[in-house]
């Protein structure tokens, strides 16, 4: 780390159903150990007078994993993400800032990425949908997935391992040119 | 001896539950003085924090991690406390001058990381 150079903190989102690889893929491509932390209602975008209203606090803890890629002054982290939509108000504090998202997909639980991939589109942050390699998963085609997904032709479809590096660091590429193309339209 | 009300009662994270409350920690603050900080944002250690003496360990813990950038999830998790506590804590030592705190603000007005950034990200990525 150049001592000279402020450093900047980047952060992608990698989300998708229960069992979906989310851990994995943060465990594949992380340098540092993925953590898996708690993180608490109170430290999200909600007053702290909601939780008065919360008759049982202890259910408003949850279970999220981070990993890290040091870049030079770039510290890129990655979120594995709770899926469930009763976190969303987590989704809200980790989606402000990101570079975009990951949305895993085992195509034999298709349902389980609608609310991730509705929530990325409703709140215009760059995705990508990767297709995790679960056995039987590459029987379909790009054009089968994206028309089971009602995928936008703009929203990259890429296929991915997330247990290799190689593969899950190919997704990140292929996402942050996304973001970067959109940046580009926008402009 | 009852259950410490700050935990989960199943515990989720999988660590023995703590002995003091984790708000106890940051004297019952669950805000910091500063505006909310993302908690994807860094912190380092200043040149002036050497001078620090008889901090208490939680602080000490933050200062010896941070001499490399670490976010404040890192912190959360070095402590074994969650993001808003790690987010109190961080404060008070920037307050005191004795971390840097480096916020994604590098962005091009949607809170997106600026072009130039992504271009870097990007370079960085496949260099790999």
């Amino acid at each position: 780390m150049p001592g000279d150079r402020r450093p900047i903190p980047l952060k992608i989102l990698v989300a998708g159903g229960f069992g979906v690889g989310k851990t994995t893929m943060v465990q594949a491509l992380s340098e540092i150990p993925p953590v898996l932390t708690e993180e608490s209602l109170t430290t999200a975008s909600v007053g702290v007078d909601d939780i008065a209203a919360v008759p049982d606090k202890s259910t408003t803890t949850v279970a999220m994993d981070f990993g890290r890629i040091s870049m030079d002054d770039l510290v890129l982290y990655l979120f594995g993400t709770p899926g469930q939509h009763r976190f969303w108000f987590m989704w809200d504090e980790l989606a402000r800032g990101a570079v975009g998202a990951v949305v895993l997909v085992d195509l034999r639980r298709i349902d389980d990425s609608f609310a991730a991939i509705d929530y990325f589109e409703s709140r215009r942050l760059p995705f990508v949908v990767a297709v995790n390699s679960f056995p039987g998963n590459g029987r379909f085609d790009d054009h089968a997935v994206r028309d089971a997904l009602a995928l936008a032709p703009s929203v990259p479809l890429v296929r991915v391992d997330a247990r290799t590096a190689d593969s899950c660091l190919a997704t990140l590429i292929a996402l942050v040119e996304h973001a970067l193309a959109r940046t580009e339209v926008r402009a | 001896m009852s259950e410490d009300p700050s935990r989960s009662p199943d515990g989720a994270n999988g660590v023995a539950g703590r002995v003091v409350p984790v708000f106890a920690v940051t004297g019952g603050r669950t805000r910091s003085a500063g505006t909310d900080l993302p908690m994807e944002s860094l912190v380092t250690v200043t040149e002036h924090a050497k001078q620090a003496e008889n901090l208490r360990k939680e602080y000490r813990v933050i200062l010896d991690i941070a001499e490399r950038p670490v976010s404040l999830v890192e912190v959360g998790a070095a402590l074994d406390v969650p993001v808003g506590v790690a987010r109190v804590l961080v404060s008070d030592l920037a307050e005191a001058n004795y971390l840097t705190v480096h916020e994604p603000l590098d962005t091009d007005g949607d809170g997106r990381p600026s072009p130039a950034v992504l271009t870097r990200l990007l370079d960085g990525l496949r260099a790999r």
